[in-house]
This record gives C-alpha cells, sequence and structure tokens, in this order.
C-alpha cells in the first residue's frame, strides 16, 4: 500500500532558550552539522512534491535560525502552509511582519503556566513576560495565533487560568498536550507526571471550555495516555502521514523515535526524501499491521491505534516490537500499572527535576 | 494590545445570511492539492477537501461580496437556479464558519 505524507516537522536546531523538563528533543543529542539553507529548501521542495501540505517549523527554537524568513519564503514557494512553532522568544515586530510577508501560514506559542513565576520555573528562563508581548502581537499582524500548554503535575491544578490566558490573547486554537514521557520528559517522569486526581479535574476543566468556546477557540485537550486503557494512535500510524526531520538531516517517522534502538535513520544529505519515505527500511519497520505481535494483529482496533507507540514500548518493555503497555490488553500493562501506583503514592518539589540542556 | 476579538468572530457574528460578507479566515489559504489536483482548504493543523459547490464559494469569498452576490454570480456562471443556489451556498458558508474557516465582514 502507498501513503502519502501531509505534513513535515522540520526540526530547524536544537539550539534553545528555554530549559522546559519534558522537552521532546533527544536527551543525547545526534552528533553533526545543522542543515544548511540550501538544504532545508531543497528538502521542502522534496516534501511537497511528495503529497506533503502542512510544514511545522520547530526545533529547539527556530527563531534561533537567522535564515527562518529565507526558508519561509521557500516553503512558500513550495506551496506548503507553513507553522512556527516557537517559544517566542525572538518574536519581535519587525521579524514578524517580514515572517508574515515572506508568507507564513500561523503561529504556535508555547506557555508554561499562565503566571510568570510558575511559567519561568518551568522553563528555567524569565521568559513569561516576552512571551505575552510576542503572542499580543500575532492577531496584530493578522496571523492565527495558538497556544501550546504542555501540562503536567505542577500546572495542571491552574488549567482553569490557562484556558483564560488564551482567551485573552485572542487564541484561534488551544492545544492542551499531556506530558509525553519521552527523552527529557521520561527522565522527569517522577516529578511530571500528575496524579489521577489531578487528570479527571483536568479533563473536566478541557471539556467544559470546549463546549463554551465552540466556533471561538478550538481546544484540543491531548490525555495522558498512561491513564488511558487503550494506547494513542502514534503519529496515525507509523511512516502514514508524517515525517519529521532533525536539526542534522536525519529523517524520523516521528521525533522521538532516535529513543528506539537499532533503528537506522537516514539522511536527506544522502537520500532522496521519497526514497527515505517509500522504501527505506526504517519507514517500512512499523508500517501497516504485518509487524504486529499478538494481541493487536488480531485487535479489531488495529487500524485505530496502529499497536500503540513504537517509543513507548521500547522505552518501557526494552522491545520496539511489542504491544504498547499502555493497552490493558498488553501482558506487559503491569508496567503501566506499577509507575502510575508509585506517581500517585508520592510528592515530588520542583526543583527534582533535570533542566533540558542545549547541545 | 489590538483587538483579538475582532480577529475570529464570536458565534454571534458567525450567523449568514444573503447580506453578509464571507472572508476566509486568518490563516486560511484556497489552494489545490498538487497530488489530487482537489481544491483544499489548508488551516492551522488541519486540510479541508472541497466539493465543487465549496469551491466556488470559497473562492469568491474575499470580505468584499455580499452572499447575495456571490450566488447570482454563480449562478450565471454555473446555470443554476439562483434559489437553489443560495440555499447550498447559506448551508456551505455556515459548515465553514463552524470550522472557523471563514469570517464574516459587516
Amino acid at each position: 500500500m502507498n501513503f502519502r505524507p501531509y505534513a513535515l516537522l522540520a526540526e530547524l536546531t536544537y539550539q534553545c532558550p528555554l530549559h522546559c523538563p519534558y522537552c521532546s528533543n533527544p536527551v543525547g543529542y545526534p552528533q553533526g552539522e545543522e542543515l544548511s539553507t540550501g538544504e532545508w529548501k531543497r528538502v521542502f521542495g522534496e516534501a511537497a512534491r511528495l503529497g506533503v501540505l502542512h510544514l511545522g517549523l520547530s526545533g529547539g527554537e527556530p527563531l534561533a535560525r537567522r535564515d527562518l524568513t529565507e526558508l519561509v519564503a521557500a516553503a512558500r514557494e513550495a506551496g506548503l502552509y507553513s507553522n512556527l512553532i516557537t517559544s517566542a522568544i525572538g518574536l519581535e515586530q519587525a521579524r514578524l511582519a517580514d515572517l508574515k510577508h515572506a508568507g507564513l501560514d500561523s503561529i504556535q506559542i508555547s506557555f508554561q503556566a499562565d503566571d510568570s513565576a510558575l511559567n519561568d520555573a518551568i522553563a528555567g528562563a524569565k521568559v513569561f513576560q516576552r512571551k505575552l508581548d510576542a503572542a499580543r502581537l500575532v492577531p496584530e499582524n493578522g496571523l492565527p495565533l495558538s497556544l501550546n500548554v504542555v501540562l503536567h503535575r505542577r500546572n495542571m491544578d491552574q488549567l482553569a487560568k490557562i484556558i483564560a490566558l488564551a482567551e485573552r490573547l485572542g487564541a484561534i486554537r488551544l492545544e492542551l498536550a499531556n506530558v509525553q514521557y519521552y527523552g527529557w520528559g521520561h527522565l522527569n517522569q517522577r516529578q511530571l507526571m500528575p496524579t489521577r486526581e489531578q487528570v479527571e479535574a483536568a479533563i473536566t476543566v478541557a471539556i467544559a471550555a470546549r463546549e463554551r468556546l465552540a466556533g471561538k477557540m478550538d481546544v484540543v485537550y491531548v490525555l495522558p495516555d498512561y491513564y488511558e486503557t487503550r494506547p494513542k494512535p502514534c503519529m496515525q500510524g507509523w511512516g502514514r502521514r508524517y515525517l519529521t526531520v532533525n536539526p542534522v538531516g536525519h529523517v524520523l517517522p516521528c521525533p522521538n523515535a532516535t529513543s528506539i534502538p537499532g533503528l537506522h535513520f537516514e539522511s536527506v544529505r544522502e537520500q532522496s526524501l521519497a526514497w527515505i519515505w517509500n522504501d527505506s527500511p526504517c519507514f517500512n519497520q512499523f508500517r501497516g499491521t504485518a509487524w504486529m505481535p499478538l494481541p493487536c494483529r488480531e485487535c479489531p482496533q488495529r487500524e485505530i491505534d496502529f499497536g500503540g507507540c513504537r517509543c513507548q514500548a521500547a522505552l518501557l518493555t526494552g522491545d520496539a516490537t511489542v504491544t504498547d503497555p499502555v493497552c490493558t490488553l498488553s501482558p506487559q500493562r503491569d508496567i503501566v500499572d506499577r509507575i502510575v501506583a508509585g506517581i500517585n503514592a508520592e510528592t515530588v518539589e520542583i526543583a527534582d527535576w533535570t533542566a533540558r540542556r542545549n547541545p | 494590545m489590538g483587538s483579538p476579538e475582532n480577529f475570529r468572530q464570536n458565534e454571534s457574528m458567525s450567523r449568514v445570511d444573503l447580506d453578509t460578507r464571507p472572508a476566509l479566515a486568518p490563516g486560511v489559504r484556497l489552494q489545490a492539492d498538487p497530488v489530487s489536483g482537489e481544491p483544499v482548504l489548508l488551516y492551522p493543523e488541519g486540510v479541508l477537501v472541497l466539493n465543487e459547490t465549496a469551491h466556488a464559494i470559497a473562492g469568491h469569498c474575499n470580505g468584499q461580496a455580499r452572499v447575495r452576490e456571490i450566488v447570482e454570480a454563480l449562478s450565471c456562471a454555473y446555470e443554476i437556479d439562483e434559489s437553489t443556489l443560495s440555499a447550498d451556498a447559506l448551508e456551505c458558508l455556515a459548515d465553514l464558519a463552524e470550522r472557523n474557516l471563514i469570517v464574516f465582514k459587516p
């Protein structure tokens, strides 16, 4: 079967002024030079020809790339819809106007909390006011603003206030994403994972907000999957819709895929994006359903959740080919149950987590 | 700060009638899908494939033309009866407005 990629996540750099303890970047950064302006432009063109419509410009902090405006212009020229995924540090009026002029379509800004003390404690940098200032510029410049707030033990109880902040800023979309426990998030799991009580209260708040704000702001709530009974349909299936190119040019089926031992990642410096997507062993490793173990292989949900997340299976069981242990049908669900039980029994201070470091 | 309230219209403003002037919402782009050739609306985190009617209507959503004028133009171009077309157009615009893909100018 042929699959078509719809969205490319371009991680332009690992450099970032923030030090969030749940960063999705790998804890051990890959070696290599960042892709050049010319290399990224070529990748955007190749992606568009493969069928990609959406481009996420991410990092690290994409504004740390001095050639960002040129890259946005190249994306527009290739026909891609570009979304800047940013901490907003470095997003000033002149730069924003340049980006818009170059064809940037939308901006997603991260907030760590709704007040400066907590926001800056989580970000590990004094950034809250600068984020506010930048966020206000986005609608003023006629661009759609999305907010992304990663939820965890320390900020989940402020959810109602976080939603109110997004409303005040005129966001059209609010993504409330529970921490995913890979990389830095996995390293800090004990400090970050919310209690069951927190999760249940937050869901109630999120659902009420989604109904109240319908037609004004899309409220997207990404569930904390350890508290679920079925796994998330990670990436809508391996190699089905999404691809990520990291700062050094490796092409990944998901941004966390480098955490899976034994996978070989191809480079846009050596292969065409089309070959990597269609034919490389990496993208075919967990594509479709033939690779699935039991119980997934015979499960009526196999085309709904695709066996869950390969990175999570690898991280929790040491074997990327088994059912995501979040699934209660997994013979290894006890691993998740033990973690959740442990989390609900302890209290940890904020200072205990390991802040993200730049390469 | 500016007036984000006006950036995406609230529910009371999203009601559509023949005198409203629809426009694509900020950040919404109409283009042809380079693979299938089908018309699509691209927006933050999403893609909507348009049928022929929706494509024709979306192409006229420029914030200037009233729904009435769009219907007249399309009725002429496609030789469809105006009353049928205006019902279809209003339904289509209401649907796009509910998805936050178009806004209405006063």
